[in-house]
């Protein structure tokens, strides 16, 4: 394992999610809810030990994948790729500027991120085809899929549920960001998903439910997963929409980047450096 | 052996599969003798994604990504317009090397009605980026592009006739590069055609031929990208004529009247032929529905005569 050391990885987490803010308040846009709900989910695979990776080799082949398949949320995975060695960290200062190979969205031209996405629920169908030609060609690769909870609305996701299940995928790890929120609301109040677990597990996956913010059981989840064959397996990760900046937790209308006052600014970068 | 496209086609990636882990089949519940053949041979490349086109493409993508080489295979209406997004964003976003085989195009399967229609996918496949796309006319036109999809893996869209047709061309056809052949030459009208199609345009041209009226005929196999060596050809004719079997807005007629427009050629007299804009319903099957359209042999040959 990388790095168990908690207190490090929640030090971690705290700078990825101000590192996201900054880049956010940069270009003063994108999508700071599901970018800030899924902070400790991607602390924990990169720094948790849990995600192969090989330091500054972004295209090696024994790496396990990751897709964001909340194309929204993709550029949460830049600063780790900087930091890991996958590109330079001047493309972190450079975010928005013209030259930048960084995007809002993630796309297969930034090294590190494995399948271009955006467009909700095709993140699953594509995992399904990495895992299937893991299993055909035994190799050991694992791919990874952090899902929104919204894509559960696309009728996609259960063809490609039925296929993993059926081809007992279980090199096939999902993440469900269970943040509650789509842009017009609760998701309870708009379109009912509950019960989720039930749906998962009818589906034939192994379903786990944790704190989506507590890098300790996402850690000991992810690592008690090994045990479990021939099964696809999804984690519920419970999380906070717009977690550690308090005028934007749980708030619809932060999906997306507003217009920020000088003084939330300044509340929200001393949020982000005291909090947790 | 089976005259099939479907079966020709799989046929020739039957023999490259077999040589080559790396090549993936992928059938949304739809078959072949040939394919019978190569699932039970070849059980590892072969995939059933079940009746689910959508994550069928989205599941390519993954392989293709991983390194594959993928061929996706269904009834055509339902692996091109009800998974145009996949296509897109999966395939296309990404330029991937998966080839989509679609079997039934046109009115290939008239007596199931209009869901199993596809009039339309010229037009509408035709503006995805990346995407070629082609129409063979026989057995021989299909063994060449499965053959290009071997030797030039890219994404591409393959429009494969339902029922058996009768070869144009000989089995040792050697096909030119740029995606169309002139299998007759004419003087001042040519006429450019695809396909099932093809084949009524041929027998008008016969009964033309012994009238002695001669006119050219293209079967233009790649209608993406097109061929400029094609629009230069018949920007010679003073009267131009395109036989399709789709509703003509964004059709291939009008694919060929763009490519002449965008390369400054406007004073020709063009005629494009074509479905009418309507579903149809009706019994009879596709030769009386062609008839109705003004597409029988018949109709073609009065158009050629009447122009």
């Amino acid at each position: 394992m990388a790095n168990t050391n908690i207190k490090d990885l929640e030090n971690k987490s705290k700078w990825l999610r101000k590192t996201c803010f900054e880049m956010l308040l940069s270009v003063k846009q994108g999508h700071p809810g599901s970018i800030l709900s899924q902070i400790e989910i991607l602390v924990s695979l990169y720094y948790g030990g849990i995600i192969k990776f090989f330091k500054n080799e972004p295209f090696h082949p024994e790496k396990d994948k990751i897709i964001i398949s909340k194309g929204h949320a993709a550029m949460g995975l830049y600063p780790i790729f900087a930091d890991i060695g996958y590109f330079g960290k001047k493309e972190i200062e450079n975010f928005g500027k013209s030259d930048c190979i960084l995007k809002l969205f993630g796309n297969i031209s930034i090294p590190g991120i494995d399948c271009t996405s955006g467009s909700l629920g095709h993140g699953l169908g594509v995992g399904c085809g990495f895992a299937l030609s893991a299993k055909r060609k035994n190799t050991k690769n694992k791919t990874f899929i952090v899902l929104s909870e919204g894509e559960m609305y696309e009728g996609s996701i259960w063809e490609s549920a039925l296929f993993a299940s059926h081809n007992s995928l279980d090199n096939l790890i999902v993440i469900l960001d269970r943040n509650r929120n789509i842009i017009l609301g609760d998701t309870e109040d708009c379109l009912a998903l509950e019960p989720i677990k039930d749906k998962w597990m009818s589906f034939g996956f192994h379903v786990e439910t944790v704190d989506g913010h507590s890098i300790v059981d996402l850690i000991d989840t992810f690592n008690n997963l090994d045990k479990i064959k021939n099964k696809s397996k999804i984690i519920i990760a419970n999380t906070t929409k717009g977690k550690g900046i308090s005028f934007m937790e749980n708030k619809p209308n932060w999906h997306y980047w507003n217009p920020l006052s000088e003084d939330l600014i300044k509340k929200a970068r001393s949020e982000l450096s005291t909090n947790e | 052996m089976s005259n099939f496209q479907r079966d020709v086609f799989i046929n020739e990636i039957y023999d490259y599969a077999k040589e080559n882990r790396n090549v993936f089949f992928i059938s949304a519940d739809f078959g072949a003798p040939a394919l019978d053949k190569f699932r039970k041979n070849l059980p590892n490349q072969f995939i059933h994604s079940g009746i689910s086109e959508q994550h069928m493409i989205d599941m390519a993508a993954g392989l293709a990504l991983d390194g594959n080489h993928v061929y996706v295979y269904a009834m055509a209406p339902f692996i091109s317009l009800r998974c145009l997004e996949q296509i897109k964003c999966s395939l296309a976003m990404m330029n991937l090397p998966v080839t989509i085989l679609a079997v039934g195009v046109g009115l290939g399967y008239a007596d199931a009605g209009p869901t199993h229609y596809l009039n339309e996918d010229i037009s509408i496949m035709n503006s995805i980026v990346n995407l070629d796309i082609s129409s063979p006319s026989d057995a021989i036109s299909t063994r060449f592009i499965a053959e290009q999809t071997i030797k030039v893996p890219k994404l591409r869209y393959i429009r494969m006739e339902r029922n058996n047709l009768e070869n144009v061309y000989s089995s040792n056809f050697s096909f030119n590069k740029n995606g169309f052949e002139k299998i007759h030459q004419g003087e001042n009208i040519c006429i450019l055609s695809y396909g099932y199609m093809l084949h009524k345009v041929l027998e008008a041209h016969e009964r033309l031929s012994r009238e002695n009226i001669k006119i050219s005929v293209y079967d233009v196999i790649s209608m993406k990208p097109l061929s400029s060596e094609l629009i230069k050809d018949i920007s010679k004719y003073e009267k131009i004529i395109t036989v399709e079997e789709q509703t003509l807005n964004g059709g291939f007629g009008s694919l060929i009247i763009n490519a002449l427009s965008i390369s400054g050629i406007s004073s020709k007299k063009f005629k494009c032929l074509g479905l009418k804009e309507e579903y149809y319903f009706q019994n009879g099957g596709r030769e009386f529905l062609l008839e109705e359209s003004g597409l029988s042999s018949e109709s073609i040959y009065n158009t050629i005569k009447n122009i």
